[in-house]
C-alpha cells in the first residue's frame, strides 16, 4: 500500500476521534469484518491482535482446549506448533491413508499475495480459517473466519470485551450453558490497525478464480 | 461532521442552578444532553503528523523507541512493549518467575484482566480483600493468604492510587515472594519520587485507549527490575510462539502522547482537587483518600457516601447510593459503579474451565475456592457506598465542565428528601445482586 493511502486512513480515523476498540461508535472493526467475510465467503469473522491469538481463537472456538488433540494444517510453522503446544493441545497427524483434516486452515497475507485471499479461502476446507494480516505491515493482526455461529461465539468469548461482553452491557452472564468464558486474553484489535489492514486489502482487490479466468495467481 | 470537536460550549457555572429543581423531577440538567460527551483521548495535529512520519521508519524502531522513552520516564530497569495490558501482566508474572500451579495473591477488587493474566501464566489467583481507605490490596489480608505454594503478591494501584508498597514489599521479602504490580490505572502515580511500574520485581501496565496514557487503541508495557526477569519473559515468548507484539501505530501514537502526559496529569490533579473541595462541603460525599507521600493518578475517582451526614442514616447505604446514582445521571454526570461484585464471583472464576478441562486450576486444587461476595466484606462495603467518575477529570475537561460536575454533586446533596423519596419508591438491590459487570 502506498504511504499516502496509509496517511489518509490514519488521518481519517484520528480525526474521527474514535480509536478505542470497545467504543460503541467504532466503525473500523465492523468494516474489516465485513470485508473479510465477503472476500472469504464465510459468514462470521473474529478479529484479533496476532497470529497466535487467531490460532487460539480457532481452537477455542471449536471447544478444543487443554488436554485435547487437533490436527494442524501443513502451513503451520514451528512457531505455530509451539504455540498450540503451549495452549495444551496435542498436535496429531492424519490417520494412515486418510486425507488431511486440520482443525483450521492458515493463510499468511503479504502485500504481494493479498489479492489472492479470495481464491485461497475458496480452496480452504477446514471448519475455521485463520488469516494472518501481520504481513500487510501495520503490526500484529489476524482474523478467524467461520460459518459456524458456535465457533464465532466461543472464539469471541476468548477476548475480554469481545462481541459478547459488549452486547450484554459488559456482563458475562450467559443464557446458554456451556458458553461461560474460561481463561480470557486481551486479543482485541485496534481500530487504527484494522482500518489500515482493510485499506490494504481493499486496494489489493481480488484475483478470484472467476475474475482471472480460472487461473488464480 | 467527522471531527471530534464539541458541537457547542458548556455554559459557565451559575449559583441559581444549585437550587433549581432536580433534573430527575423535570428541572434543567446541570450538564445538558447536547454537551455531555467527554472527548478522550486528546488527539492533536502533532499526533497525526508523528504517525504519518512513523510510516517512514522501521516498525521495530518505532516500537522500541517508544518503549525506551517511556521506560526512562517510569524509571524501570527494562521494558517490553506489548499488545495489551493483559499481555504485559502475563509477561510480568513470567519474568518474576511465576510457574504453572503457583499461587499469586491478587486483590478481589480490580478489573478481571488482573486475575485472567494470572491464569494465562498458568498460575492460580488467590483473592484477598482490600484496605478500606485506599481500596488497594490489604497487606494483612495478603499475609493471611500466603501458603507454601505462593509465589507472588500482585497488588493493583487501583483507580490510580499506589498500593501500600512498603508493607507489601516487606511481606514479600519475609516470605521470599515476588512483587508484581498491576499499574494499569497508575500512569505517573508516585510514592515519593518513584513512579508506579518501578516499585516491584516486575509490573504490567495497560495503555489502552481509555487509560490516562492511551496509545490510540490497544497497547501495554511490561517493566522488569532485573535483566534476568526481562530475559525470562522474552525467552518465554520465543519458546512458546506467543505473539504479544505492539503495533508501530500504537508506538508512534504513544511517543507523541508521552510528551503531553505531564500536562494531562496536571489537569487531572487540578480537577481532582477542585472536586474534592466541593465534595467535602456537601457532607454526603467524600473524596478519595490519598496517603501522605502518595501521588494519585486519578484514572478513576471513587466518591464515598455518608448518608448519616444528611440525616439519611436510617436507610441502607446501597439504596442511598442507587438513588444518588440515578439523580446524578439525570443531571448529566456519568457516574458509574465500576465493578459491582468481587472478581472471583464472575463467571470465569466460578466455573474455572481455564484453558480447557479446568487447567491450570487442576494443578493446585487446594488453592481454589468458591467465593461469595461477602467473603470480602471491605469490598462489598465499598461497592455499596461509592460511585465512580472516570473520564470526567481528564483533559480536555475544562474548568466550566468540572465545576458543573461539582455543582451537580452539591445540588444532589442538598436534596436528602429526594433521595429518601427514590429509596421509598424504587426497588433497589445491592450491587452484587445484579449480574456481574466487567466495568
Ligand atoms: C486494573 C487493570 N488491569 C489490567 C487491565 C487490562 O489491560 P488491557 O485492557 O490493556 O489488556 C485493565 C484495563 O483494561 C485494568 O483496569
Amino acid at each position: 500500500m502506498e504511504q499516502f493511502d496509509t496517511a489518509l486512513v490514519l488521518s481519517r480515523v484520528l480525526t474521527s476521534g474514535v480509536v478505542m476498540s470497545i467504543e460503541k461508535n467504532d466503525r473500523e472493526l465492523p468494516a474489516l469484518e465485513r470485508l473479510l467475510t465477503k472476500r472469504t465467503r464465510r459468514s462470521k469473522a473474529i478479529l484479533v491482535n496476532s497470529r497466535s491469538a487467531a490460532v487460539h481463537a480457532a481452537l477455542t472456538g471449536q471447544d478444543i482446549g487443554h488436554g485435547d488433540t487437533a490436527e494442524l494444517p501443513a502451513a503451520a510453522t514451528g512457531r505455530d506448533r509451539a504455540f498450540v503446544d503451549w495452549v495444551g493441545v496435542t498436535a496429531t497427524a492424519p490417520a494412515d491413508g486418510a486425507a488431511p483434516a486440520p482443525a483450521f486452515d492458515l493463510i499468511t497475507l503479504t502485500p504481494e499475495n493479498a489479492a489472492d485471499l479470495a481464491s485461497a479461502a475458496a480452496d480452504a476446507t477446514a471448519p475455521t480459517l485463520v488469516v494472518d494480516l501481520t504481513g500487510l505491515g501495520f503490526g500484529p493482526a489476524a482474523a478467524v473466519l467461520t460459518d459456524d455461529a458456535g465457533v464465532w461465539t466461543r472464539g469471541e468469548r476468548l477476548k475480554i470485551f469481545g462481541a459478547f461482553d459488549l452486547r450484554t452491557m459488559w456482563t458475562q452472564e450467559e443464557a446458554e450453558p456451556g458458553l461461560a468464558p474460561g481463561v480470557q486474553f486481551n486479543y482485541r484489535l485496534s481500530p487504527l490497525v484494522a482500518a489500515c489492514a482493510r485499506m490494504a486489502l481493499a486496494q489489493a482487490g481480488t484475483r478470484s478464480a472467476e475474475k482471472t479466468g480460472d487461473t488464480p495467481r | 461532521m467527522i471531527t471530534d470537536f464539541p458541537s457547542s460550549p458548556l455554559a459557565l457555572p451559575d449559583p441559581a442552578d444549585l437550587t433549581a429543581e432536580l433534573a430527575e423531577f423535570g428541572g434543567a440538567a446541570m450538564i445538558p444532553k447536547e454537551v455531555r460527551r467527554t472527548i478522550f483521548p486528546v488527539i492533536t495535529k502533532e499526533d497525526v503528523f508523528n504517525l504519518l512520519l512513523a510510516q517512514r521508519s522501521d516498525a521495530a524502531k518505532v516500537v522500541d523507541g517508544f518503549a525506551e522513552e517511556y521506560r526512562a520516564y517510569v524509571g524501570a530497569r527494562r521494558a517490553l512493549p506489548t499488545a495489551s495490558g493483559t499481555s504485559s501482566l502475563h509477561l510480568a508474572l513470567v519474568g518474576a518467575g511465576v510457574q504453572p500451579g503457583d499461587e499469586v495473591i491478587v486483590p478481589a477488587f480490580t478489573f478481571i484482566a488482573t486475575a485472567q493474566a494470572v491464569v494465562a501464566a498458568k498460575a492460580i489467583p488467590v483473592f484477598v480483600d482490600i484496605d478500606p481507605l485506599t481500596y488497594c490490596m490489604s497487606p494483612e489480608a495478603a499475609a493471611a493468604a500466603i501458603t507454601d505454594r505462593a509465589r507472588a503478591l500482585m497488588p493493583v494501584h487501583v483507580h490510580g492510587l499506589p498500593a501500600d508498597v512498603p508493607a507489601l514489599r516487606a511481606l514479600a521479602d519475609r516470605h521470599g515472594l515476588a512483587l508484581v504490580e498491576d499499574a494499569s490505572h497508575a500512569h505517573s502515580a508516585k510514592i515519593g519520587d518513584r513512579v508506579a511500574g518501578s516499585f516491584g520485581d516486575a509490573a504490567g501496565q495497560s495503555l489502552m485507549a481509555d487509560k490516562n496514557f492511551p496509545l490510540g487503541g490497544e497497547g501495554g508495557i511490561a517493566f522488569f527490575d532485573s535483566d534476568e526477569g526481562y530475559d525470562r519473559a522474552a525467552d518465554y515468548l520465543e519458546r512458546h510462539g506467543i505473539d504479544y507484539g505492539m503495533s508501530w501505530v500504537a508506538g508512534a501514537f504513544g511517543s507523541s502522547q508521552l510528551k503531553r502526559l505531564p500536562y494531562y496529569d496536571a489537569i487531572r490533579a487540578r480537577n481532582a482537587s477542585l472536586l474534592a473541595a466541593a465534595l467535602r462541603e456537601t457532607g454526603l460525599f467524600t473524596p478519595p483518600h490519598v496517603p501522605e507521600g502518595h501521588t494519585h493518578a486519578y484514572n478513576m475517582y471513587r466518591i464515598g457516601l455518608d448518608p448519616a451526614a444528611v440525616d439519611l442514616g436510617d436507610l441502607p447505604v446501597w439504596a442511598v447510593k442507587e438513588a444518588v446514582h440515578e439523580l446524578l445521571t439525570a443531571e448529566g454526570v456519568p457516574a458509574r459503579e465500576w465493578q459491582n461484585t468481587p472478581i472471583p464471583c464472575h463467571l470465569p472464576f466460578r466455573e474455572r474451565s481455564g484453558f480447557g478441562n479446568g487447567y491450570p486450576f487442576t494443578l493446585n486444587p487446594a488453592a481454589v475456592r468458591d467465593h461469595a461476595p461477602t467473603d470480602f466484606p471491605t469490598i462489598v462495603a465499598m461497592l455499596e457506598s461509592t460511585v465512580v467518575l472516570c473520564r470526567e477529570l481528564r483533559s480536555p475537561v475544562e474548568w466550566e465542565r468540572v465545576s458543573r460536575y461539582a455543582d451537580a454533586f452539591r445540588k444532589v446533596a442538598a436534596r436528602p428528601d429526594a433521595i429518601r423519596k427514590l429509596v421509598a419508591e424504587r426497588e433497589y438491590v445491592r450491587p452484587y445482586e445484579k449480574a456481574a459487570r466487567l466495568g
